[in-house]
């Protein structure tokens, strides 16, 4: 699906020119909820639901655009300033409609687009959620928002940092297995998410097969039985106090790794740093390459 | 039906009650095998014994030892003390108010431990804190609800069931507020207000060993004062059954219990209210089997439930009781009303 979307965004570009890549008004879209949206003109007052497309429209030069953003968007510095709208399960609709915005962007979740659009409100949903979906859904917004040539820089860029980790990682010799926990109940990430992904180019073997899902919950006597040498998103403790992980590898040679709240912020959202949560996962995974 | 045929059926039911027990000691048993020798990872027959041998004897634990010993067979004697817990306490509370309805969480336990649960995750405080606060807050639930229905030294059953849901309501709206306070760790919560056996160890099992045992030995202790309890409450009085100390004292008992069983492991719904019952239909309502029996039966349940959410995608007790619990407690009662 999204690799069609990828194709169709490319071919967009190719038709276009490259030249200065202008988005015509009024541009008509197939947004994330499989909703047919116009947007009539360039959007002058943007509100953004979602931290990662706060990130995105900043990174293409369309920061000063925005007029308010969801509670939980605090990338770059600029937003955190903006009005804040509430959060994905208790948006503040009225708040919202106040701030009288030409466009307001949502997640595919939490059902905001119904009253928004009964508002008169133009509504465009959009959700990164696979690796390959960061980049499409970046160009989307750009050619959404007339940044067209500044979201493909932008795209060009983040691979090009990929690129660079990636040739560090490929050669290693030792790939360790690891375990990477997302949330102690515990969920972990396939190898088809968008972290899972981020995981395996930063040289790292995932215990979880792809059969299991993309956020799985895990049987805790399967990562015993993985035996990973690398459990990264929990402390050194708390690892050591669940029932049979004394037993894994990655505990007797002391690699349980607790990942720092900003990268982890980084990690959990698909948006312009991934580069950066690339790097920063592999500097956790491979030390010795960032000498 | 007539008054001949229920006798008959309730001589039958007498005659073949050591059958019949034999029979849920048989599920029991078979239960803590099963769950203990299958999983997510194959261990052979021969290496679940093995291992539980090296476990008892203190060896060194090698290859799949340690999944035998330290995760699954806690997770399965844990399964057995929340699932007997449950049962029992479900068994006295249905009996103290008269009250098919009536389960373990009735007074505000599980709201409380939701509560209690959920600020300390919220708050990020360490995994060994959630247990606390939870049973604090439960137990403490359960003393806002006693403070509200008492009149004077007596504790209507009406007046508890009222004051057990307004303390159930307002704590749940709390933990609902928290939860939007903390929406990163959501899925955290809602594990636990789902249920879920993961990560019980060997200390938790003990931990939450003396509250099943002090609980439930209090309430099967009463169990002759619940019989007679049915009889109306003027005869048991009449009788000599102190029904207003046999309210406290049973509140008591069974909050305890199920404040230790839902620490550890969150809110597992359905066991404590149906298990009592599928007893009742198969051996009768006397309390002195009908207690005993819903603990194994409990017990065993709550094992192959859990058994069920560690292979297939339902992913948690709580979750399999509930879905699988409610269409096979109607079609028991279809057949039983049929029969």
């Amino acid at each position: 699906m999204n690799r069609t979307f990828l194709t169709a965004a490319l071919t967009g570009f190719l038709t276009l020119g490259g030249a200065s890549a202008s988005t015509t008004y009024p541009l008509t879209l197939k947004d994330d909820l499989g909703r047919t949206v116009t947007v009539k003109a360039e959007p002058k007052r943007i509100v953004s639901m979602l931290p990662s497309t706060s990130e995105t429209l900043c990174a293409i030069g369309a920061c000063e655009k925005l007029v308010g953003v969801d509670a939980y968007s605090d990338y770059p510095q600029q937003v955190t300033k903006l009005p804040k709208m509430g959060g994905l399960y208790d948006p503040n609709i009225e708040a919202i409609i106040a701030q009288k915005p030409d466009l307001v962007l949502v997640s595919q979740y939490g059902k905001l687009e119904g009253p928004l659009t009964q508002a008169g409100l133009t509504v465009v949903a959009v959700n990164p959620e696979t690796y390959d979906e960061v980049f499409s859904k970046t160009l989307t917004l750009g050619r959404v928002v007339n940044r067209e040539a500044q979201a493909r820089a932008l795209v060009t860029r983040m691979k090009s940092d990929i690129a660079r980790v990636e040739i560090l990682t490929r050669n290693v010799v030792r790939k360790p297995t690891a375990y990477l926990e997302i949330d102690p109940t515990p969920y972990s990430v396939g190898p088809n998410s968008f972290m899972g992904v981020l995981l395996t180019k930063a040289g790292a073997r995932n215990i979880i097969p792809a059969s299991m899902g993309d956020f799985p919950k895990v049987d805790p006597e399967f990562i015993v039985k993985a035996n990973p040498q690398l459990i990264l998103g929990v402390d050194a403790k708390t690892a050591g106090a669940r029932p049979g992980w004394n037993s894994i590898g990655a505990l007797k040679t002391g690699r349980v790794v607790s990942i720092p709240d900003e990268l982890n912020t980084m990690l959990g959202r698909p948006g312009p740093r991934l580069s950066l949560a690339l790097r920063g996962l592999a500097k956790l995974i491979h030390p010795e390459l960032f000498k | 039906m007539s008054v001949v045929t229920h006798e008959r059926r309730s001589a039958a039911r007498t005659a073949l009650l050591p059958l019949k027990t034999a029979g849920l000691l048989v599920l029991l048993l078979s239960a803590v095998v099963l769950g203990t020798g299958l999983g997510s990872v194959n261990v052979p027959p021969g290496e679940v014994l093995g291992a539980l041998w090296r476990g008892l004897t203190g060896q060194t634990l090698a290859g799949n030892d340690v999944i035998v010993w330290q995760i699954r067979l806690p997770r399965v004697v844990m399964g057995v003390l929340v699932g007997a817990s449950l049962s029992v306490c479900g068994g006295a509370f249905q009996g103290v108010f008269r009250n098919p309805l009536a389960d373990p969480y009735l007074l505000g336990v599980a709201s409380g431990s939701a509560l209690g649960a959920t600020i300390a995750i919220v708050a990020g405080w360490p995994r060994a804190l959630i247990p606390v606060t939870a049973l604090l807050l439960a137990l403490g639930a359960v003393t806002c609800t006693l403070l509200l229905a008492r009149e004077g030294r007596r504790f209507p059953p009406n007046r508890l069931i009222l004051a057990g849901v307004v303390v159930g309501s307002v704590l749940s709206a709390a933990t609902t507020a928290l939860i939007l306070r903390g929406e990163d760790r959501a899925r955290q919560v809602l594990a636990y207000t789902l249920g879920d056996l993961g990560f019980s160890g060997w200390p938790d099992v003990l931990t939450v060993l003396p509250y099943a045992a002090l609980g439930g030995g209090a309430l099967l202790l009463l169990a002759r004062a619940l019989d007679t309890l049915q009889l109306g409450e003027l005869t048991a009085r009449s009788l000599g059954v102190p029904v207003e100390r046999l309210r406290l004292i049973t509140v008591v008992a069974a909050s305890v219990a199920t404040a230790g069983a839902v620490a550890y492991v969150g809110v597992i719904g359905f066991v404590g209210l149906i298990v009592p019952h599928v007893v009742r239909l198969l051996f009768g309502p006397g309390h002195r089997t009908l207690l005993p029996l819903s603990a194994l039966l409990g017990g065993a349940l709550l094992v192959y439930a859990d058994l069920l959410a560690r292979t297939t995608p339902l992913s948690q007790v709580g979750i399999v009781t509930t879905l699988l619990g409610g269409p096979f407690f109607l079609w028991l009662l279809r057949r039983e009303s049929h029969g």
